[in-house]
């Protein structure tokens, strides 16, 4: 009963949200409709008893959506409406309804329940993180460490594109060097 | 109603009422260290030793004009604060603030309840403390970039850089604990350092206390790091634009979020609640969680601010290795 | 008072201690295996525990051993130095109790913001008697050119220096200035102005010639 009632407030505020940070104007509510959504789908984890998944898209998402926040901050004024340029309607119908139709497709498996199943089913032995380690690091193995190995190359692409200049300290520059930097 | 549930809805009216008030009270405690440490009196009219104060406060807070500037963003600018208070307290949910008691049956109406030592003792406490606590930087960084100040901007841009980069440190530095324990539950941290002083996880991670505590001060953006609002460089932040019960929200938070840190720090690495000798374990709890307050205070009367560069040199080239370090060596220690 | 006699006593202690020695700090390595020697220096010698130390001594001498620096300023209050030009006063006559002024008007004369106004006739002893007095203090800037110049060392500067009122015309009457009949053996004379403050000795070794 609970759970039932749970589902749908959560279902209800996750689709507002969600809308609310794909139609707003604004970039500030965009994005804080983008993380309260993300916080609440955490919501649904723990109301499946994934408790640890949970707690990660919490952390996970609160700290990705804030370095979107980095990016809006710059790019943007936060308090002022923004104007789309929208070059091409037509493509950007025809690109979301088919990105539409392929997810209902894919998800379409949910309408016969009897098709679902779970290729690990939890036990009652293990603590919910134990059970994700086990699922992670037997039947998951590979794709984990290529996931691994991506992020690593990932973080090595970062520190490269953004570190050319990280053995001199902009501070120790005298200010007439930098002046002479920004004319060229 | 059963008893346990009876406990539990009292246990959340005491974290509500006496740590929001324990949490105020932490301002008038925090003036008071801070004067003695430079040889003033700090409040001393307002009650007996200026205990009263805090009500004075209060009452100014409640009834001061409530500001909202014509260009901000009168939605979010209001929400921001609620954030930082309330996750402040949702954190709480699952710490664990003394050991698990039953109230005595001869009390009419909650006679019998079991009150738990945490609200809601989930598997991963640590864990969702931790992510509770850092959704509640989302109320600097929101408040900063709806009040169109420059100051707030700037104050939010560093919200986002200490968060992302400190939460890294906070993180890496509670994993060594949590691969000793093998748990992620605050009250298996507890109980397993149920054997004396020589059991408590401080001794085998000095390391990790002290990389989680210089963490710690960072997310609570305590003195050595309060970058947030560095009076000097950006008059008070992503705080510049707020007055009244909206600033005091902040505060609230603020404290709560130390109170937080103190408790994770007083379970995790010094021994939690458990009795020592003929100390009973609540008392040495409440000892443990005052002292590691009162160090934070005592920091800032001590140590200057860093600069925002310093910082993220201190924390990416200095904690983070460390960090690592520490879990790898930890990891072979456990392997083994 | 017993902090204000504290109060000279850390005077005393910083004239001991004037001794400053510049640290020699070294050069400051900034990449490669020097400075990561010194981060690991420094943070090995916990020299953030020293600072903490200093503070918790600190607050131990507040606390325990009556150090506090406090002055609880509308309770307590720290003596002025008798050269202090604050609120004027008006002195009288130890014998007699009469007042000083012999209405000469050379204060009016020299003052040089024009604040002092003055008014005075001949009572029935053929003598001068000062029938208004008043000094604006909303125009005074406190130069003391008025006392100096008086004769009779009849206004002086008292040292009254709280004058927050309603008006400023409240400070500026001459009965206001004037000692009271009864505090009369309570009036001091003024030390002028070349008069030196009571911890001169003190002060004078702190002077930049002492070195």
């Amino acid at each position: 009963m609970f759970e039932q009632i749970a589902f749908y407030f959560f279902s209800v505020l996750t689709i507002g949200l969600f809308l609310v940070a794909v139609f707003s104007k604004n970039v500030l509510y965009a994005m804080t409709s983008l993380a309260s959504g993300m916080v609440v789908i955490a919501g649904f984890f723990f109301l499946v008893g994934a408790d640890f998944l949970g707690v990660v898209q919490l952390i996970v998402y609160v700290g990705a959506v804030m370095a979107l926040y980095a990016f809006g901050m710059m790019f943007f004024n936060v308090t002022k409406n923004l104007k789309e340029k929208t070059t091409s309607t037509g493509w950007v119908l025809i690109v979301g309804v088919t990105a539409a139709l392929l997810m209902t497709l894919m998800f379409l498996g949910a309408i016969n329940p009897d098709a679902i199943y779970a290729s690990l089913p939890m036990s009652d032995k293990m603590t919910n993180p134990e059970a994700v380690g086990m699922a992670l690091f037997t039947k998951y193995l590979v794709p984990f460490e290529v996931a691994a190995v991506m992020l690593l190359i990932a973080m090595i692409g970062g520190i490269v594109l953004a570190g050319k200049k990280m053995d001199t300290s902009l501070t120790d520059i005298k200010d007439e060097v930098l002046q002479l930097k920004d004319e060229e | 109603m059963d008893a346990l549930t009876i406990g539990t809805i009292i246990k959340i009216l005491i974290i509500l009422a006496i740590v929001s008030a324990i949490a105020g009270f932490g301002t008038y405690i925090e003036r008071k260290v801070l004067a003695f440490m430079q040889r003033r009196l700090g409040p001393m009219h307002v009650g007996p030793f200026g205990l009263l104060q805090i009500a004075a406060d209060g009452i100014k807070l409640f009834t001061k004009e409530d500001i909202i500037p014509q260009n901000a963003n009168k939605f979010i600018f209001s929400l921001a604060p609620v954030i930082t208070a309330a996750t402040a307290f949702i954190a709480m949910a699952a710490l664990p603030l003394f050991p698990t008691f039953t109230i005595p049956k001869s009390l009419p109406v909650i006679g019998g309840a079991i009150v738990p030592s945490t609200v809601a003792d989930i598997n991963i406490g640590i864990l969702f403390i931790l992510g509770t606590m850092a959704a509640g930087l989302y109320g600097p960084l929101l408040a900063g970039m709806a009040q169109s100040n420059k100051w707030g901007i700037i104050g939010s841009a560093r919200t986002a850089v200490q968060f992302l980069s400190y939460e890294v440190v906070t993180g890496l530095s509670v994993l060594a604990p949590i691969m000793l324990v093998g748990s992620l539950s605050m009250i298996d941290f507890n109980d397993a350092q149920a054997g004396g002083i020589t059991s408590w996880l401080i001794w085998q991670q000095p390391i990790a206390f002290v990389l989680f505590l210089i963490a710690g001060f960072a997310e609570t953006n305590r003195t050595p790091f309060d970058l947030l609002e560095h009076e000097a460089e950006i008059v008070s932040g992503y705080l510049t634009e707020y007055s009244g019960l909206r600033w005091g929200m902040f505060f609230i938070g603020e404290y709560a979020n130390m109170i937080t840190i103190s408790i994770i720090a007083a379970v995790v690495f010094c021994g939690g609640y458990n009795d020592l000798a003929f100390i009973s374990g609540w008392f040495l709890f409440v000892l443990k969680v005052v002292f590691f307050f009162f160090l934070m205070l005592w920091a800032r009367a001590a140590w200057p601010h860093v600069r925002p560069d310093q910082m993220m040199w201190l924390c990416w080239k200095v904690l983070m290795p460390l960090a690592v370090i520490n879990i790898l060596i930890t990891g072979i220690v456990v392997m083994l | 008072m017993a902090h204000i006699e504290e109060h000279k006593e850390t005077h005393t202690v910083q004239k001991e201690k004037q001794n400053y020695v510049m640290l020699d700090l070294g050069k400051t390595p900034k990449f490669g295996m020097p400075a990561f020697i010194q981060v690991v220096k420094r943070s090995l010698s916990l020299e953030l525990l020293k600072g903490l130390g200093v503070t918790f001594r600190e607050m131990i001498n507040a606390l325990f051993k009556g150090k506090m620096h406090t002055t609880k300023y509308p309770f307590e209050k720290l003596p002025i130095s008798p050269r202090y030009r604050a609120i004027h006063e008006m002195l009288r006559l130890l014998e007699s109790g009469h007042y000083r002024c012999i209405g000469c008007g050379l204060c009016e004369k020299i003052c040089i913001s024009n604040c002092i106004a003055m008014e005075t006739r001949y009572d029935e002893n053929q003598r001068k008697e000062v029938s208004q007095y008043t000094i604006n203090f909303g125009r005074c800037i406190f130069c003391g050119y008025c006392a100096e110049v008086c004769p009779e060392l009849a206004i002086v500067h008292g040292g009254r220096y709280e004058n927050a009122s309603e008006q400023r015309a409240g400070f500026s009457l001459f009965e206001d200035m004037l000692t009271p009949i009864d505090k009369l053996k309570e009036q001091k004379e003024f030390a002028g102005f070349g008069s030196i403050s009571p911890n001169a000795d003190e002060n004078i070794k702190k002077t930049p010639l002492a070195y």
